[in-house]
């Protein structure tokens, strides 16, 4: 038997862990590793935070969160939601919130379809496409999206004044003041209400004709038409709905509202009018993003192995339809993840809006910073942030889940 | 093959709608009714996009607008008055760009390596065909002429010290590259001490440069915090691994101009009044550290798309933890996601554009701010960021290539 060396024989027990010396025992070293990791950490957060009481203490700087009650007394830009200046601080907040909620909704859903548009374009087997879609994608891709942004707000910025703007066929304005279309208002809370039930409804129904027709196809190999028959449907329920709601009603649910320009300075009213920084911080974040989306869709097609086109193709379906029902759906397990992240990146990126005018929460947060404490606003706009991460991350992964299962049983 | 096979018949020159510019275009053209009307708007589009393209570029544009800002865009008020009284200062930036030519010389000599030396001899010359430029020499004086030539016998220098001597290794050609970026950033800065190097605030530096310095710093640096936070990411000490995970969440949840402007305001809070903390080493610790979070993530899944296996063998060959983690899971890993990375690196060299918020002048918002000074240019924007766009398209196209070409070599996707 060979005995323990010398030295160790000799350690008292104090020194010791289970008869291993204390700094050549995993257990100890870990645990000393975390304890240590944890002490430090915690010592740097609170070297932080007294840092900035002292600071808060010695300057006579404001702190605490009681200023969200105050009035705010500062116009914002563009909102969505009614806003007086003498609203609160909080109820600003919660308008800039929704400011960027809407801008990243709108861009993630225009990005995600043309993305798939130059994603596909990309792979086409017309060279010229493809390169164009290349071109595209390597240009935009690679050029900082604050100059994009740049290069349109300038663009709009000598567009002519409201008065000389452009008119297209008497129902379109641009000019830089932005964008005025017809729109549909509700002519009556209550009835507009109930037809977007209804619209609801429609396209429920449509989708589930589609997929029965599709099921019965697949089963007797005779055509059923599934997808016409799904937008008939959807447009069914659609006109009984507005035939119902006008006769129930004695008005239509929604008229259509043109805009006209008014009074000596051709101020436009009516329809529908999206500035120009709204447009230009969507126009910049779809063109950007887009880029990056046509690359995940053209790695996730990529990624369907060549067979799956091959055998689709042999068995009578037409390319429309190898994408649409064979490789899409399968790609769509590549694609998902990285677009989630894509659809964070928009978000965050949308916080360039102060650059081009539009009153997003970070240009918000910004102003608020000179009549407020800036501490808590930024932990009010970080908290705000990190919420809209976690709700695209939820809907991406829920969604992610729903197409690893239910993705299969289909077809 | 058999004996009595009929001979095989003369080869057959092929029909010639299937060779030649014919037949390449009636495959990638004209395959279909579908493809020929694809190819018809698409060519239509591009003809006139090209047409007005061109005439713009060459007619209507009026590029005056770049010429006038001229040196601003490379290093912003580093030789005005107000920064350098008596506006000698013009020779440190280009002595910083020499050192920087030097050590691109050096890699290229130590590797003998065809990127490098593509890079290199790029830069280089591109550097020193600066000197030509049409400005008047009243503006543009010989002496900064002479300094931008002398940058070609700089990366000679640098080739011949890395290839002939005992520098030219990995480690040592390392340690200069260190050296020359921290003597960049002192020759730049100054003395106070030193008759002919005055100091000059950081205020006042600008343009390409800072664009520059601020990615060089955090390439460099947030590649190792990245692969430290990801291993703490995988560790299996609890406390470890929420630290980590609660930095990288809070990093990569928050857009990057909202941490830059809250740096501004929180930084002279935490540090005493007269901490030597400025705004352009603010602006490279919050970028780094962003950059980090999101390199974290990438080379985790470099990490976990690693057959666990290789960590196995190399623990029953007796390696530990640390070797292991060293020199058998990082090499692969990394090797693995190199693209990931590489796209990281042009995302933090674009981002280093949003340093606008804190107010310092980098080559974007140098030309933004003179635009908004001046409205009687307000009509030549245009121009301004169709150059800016191009400037740095070529830089980040340049780093794509590199990387697309180091992939090459080691075979990424293919072993």
């Amino acid at each position: 038997m060979a005995q323990a060396p010398a030295s160790e024989r000799r350690l008292p027990r104090f020194l010791t862990y289970h008869g291993i010396p204390l700094w050549r025992n995993i257990v100890v070293i870990q645990w000393a590793a975390q304890i240590v990791s944890a002490v430090v950490v915690v010592a740097l957060v609170a070297w932080f935070f007294t840092n900035i009481g002292n600071a808060i203490q010695e300057r006579d700087i404001p702190y605490g969160f009681s200023f969200l009650s105050r009035e705010y007394q500062t116009p914002i830009g563009e909102h969505f939601i009614p806003y007086e200046s003498s609203d609160t601080f909080l109820y600003a907040l919660g308008v800039a919130f929704t400011n960027t909620l809407i801008v990243s909704v709108a861009g993630v859903v225009l990005a995600t379809l043309l993305g798939i548009f130059i994603g596909v374009a990309r792979l086409s087997n017309n060279w010229l496409v493809a390169k164009l879609a290349t071109a595209y994608i390597e240009f935009f891709r690679n050029v900082p999206l604050l100059v994009q942004l740049l290069f349109w707000f300038f663009i709009f910025l000598t567009l002519p004044p409201v008065r000389e703007g452009y008119v297209i066929g008497g129902l379109f304005y641009i000019n830089n003041g932005g964008l005025s279309m017809p729109w549909a208002l509700p002519t009556n809370i209550g009835l507009g209400l109930a037809w977007v039930a209804f619209a609801i409804v429609g396209l429920i129904a449509g989708m589930l004709v589609d997929k029965r027709l599709t099921q019965r196809e697949t089963l007797t190999g005779k055509p059923a038409y599934p997808f016409i028959s799904g937008l008939a449907a959807v447009a069914a329920v659609w006109l009984i709905g507005w035939i119902l709601l006008t006769i129930i009603g004695g008005e239509s649910p929604f008229s259509l509202s043109v805009p006209e320009p008014q009074g000596r300075f051709g101020r436009i009213e009516g329809g529908f009018t999206a500035r120009a920084g709204l447009l230009i911080l969507l126009l910049g974040l779809v063109i950007y993003t887009s880029a990056f989306i046509g690359e995940i869709v053209r790695a996730g097609i990529q990624s369907v192995g060549r067979g799956q086109t091959e055998a689709a193709r042999a068995l009578g379906l037409s390319p429309m339809d190898t994408l649409r029902r064979v490789i899409f759906p399968q790609a769509l397990r590549v694609i998902i993840p990285p677009l989630i992240s894509q659809c964070l990146n928009l978000t965050k990126n949308s916080s360039l809006g102060g650059a081009v005018g539009y009153t997003d929460l970070t240009n918000v947060a910004v102003t608020m910073t000179q009549t407020a404490p800036a501490v808590s606003i930024f932990m009010l706009i970080m908290a705000g942030y990190l919420a809209m991460s976690l709700a695209w991350s939820l809907v991406g992964n829920i969604y992610n889940r729903a197409i690893q299962f239910g993705g299969r049983s289909r077809l | 093959m058999t004996a009595n096979a009929p001979p095989a018949p003369d080869h057959m020159p092929p029909p010639r709608t299937e060779v030649g510019v014919i037949g390449w275009m009636s495959k990638n053209l004209f395959s279909s009714k579908f493809n020929v009307v694809l190819t018809l708007v698409s060519g239509a589009g591009i003809a006139l996009a090209l047409v007005y393209g061109l005439v713009w570029v060459f007619r209507d544009a009026e590029w005056g607008v770049i010429a006038q800002l001229g040196g601003r865009f490379i290093i912003g008020q580093y030789n005005t008055d107000l920064a350098c009284p008596g506006n000698n200062c013009f020779w440190r930036p280009q002595a910083s760009l020499m050192l920087v030519v030097a050590l691109l010389g050096m890699v290229w000599g130590m590797t003998r390596d065809d990127v490098a030396r593509n890079v290199a001899l790029v830069v280089g010359i591109a550097a020193a065909a600066f000197a030509f430029l049409p400005y008047g020499f009243d503006k543009m004086g010989i002496d900064v002429r002479l300094l931008l030539l002398a940058n070609l016998p700089a990366l000679a220098i640098g080739y011949a010290a890395a290839r002939y001597t005992p520098l030219g290794t990995g480690m040592r050609v390392s340690i200069a590259g260190v050296v020359i970026f921290v003597l960049t950033l002192l020759l730049l800065r100054g003395f106070s001490w030193m008759p002919g190097l005055q100091p000059v605030s950081v205020i006042y530096w600008g343009g390409l440069m800072i664009n520059l310095i601020l990615a060089v710093a955090g390439i460099t640096l947030s590649l190792p915090i990245g692969i430290a936070l990801a291993l703490g990411r995988r560790s299996r000490l609890p406390v470890v691994k929420i630290l980590c995970v609660g930095f990288i969440e809070i990093f990569r949840g928050v857009p990057l101009i909202t941490l830059l402007f809250m740096s501004q305001v929180l930084i002279p809070l935490v540090f005493p009044e007269n901490f030597p903390l400025n705004s352009l080493a603010r602006a490279g610790i919050i970028i780094t550290l962003f950059s980090a979070a999101y390199m974290a993530e990438n080379i985790r899944g470099g990490l976990q798309a690693l057959h666990p296996g290789q960590a196995e063998a190399a623990r029953a060959l007796g390696l530990a933890g640390w070797q292991t983690i060293l020199f058998i899971s990082l090499p692969q890993a990394i090797r693995n996601v190199i693209p990931a990375i590489v796209g990281q690196f042009i995302g933090l060299f674009k981002d280093t554009s949003l340093v606008y918020i804190i107010a310092m002048l980098d080559i974007v918002e140098t030309g933004r701010t003179f635009i908004l000074g001046n409205p009687e240019f307000l009509a030549n924007a245009r121009e301004m960021f169709v150059f800016l766009a191009v400037v740095f398209w070529i830089f980040t196209y340049g780093m794509s290539y590199i990387s697309g070409r180091i992939e090459d070599k080691m075979g990424v996707g293919r072993r």
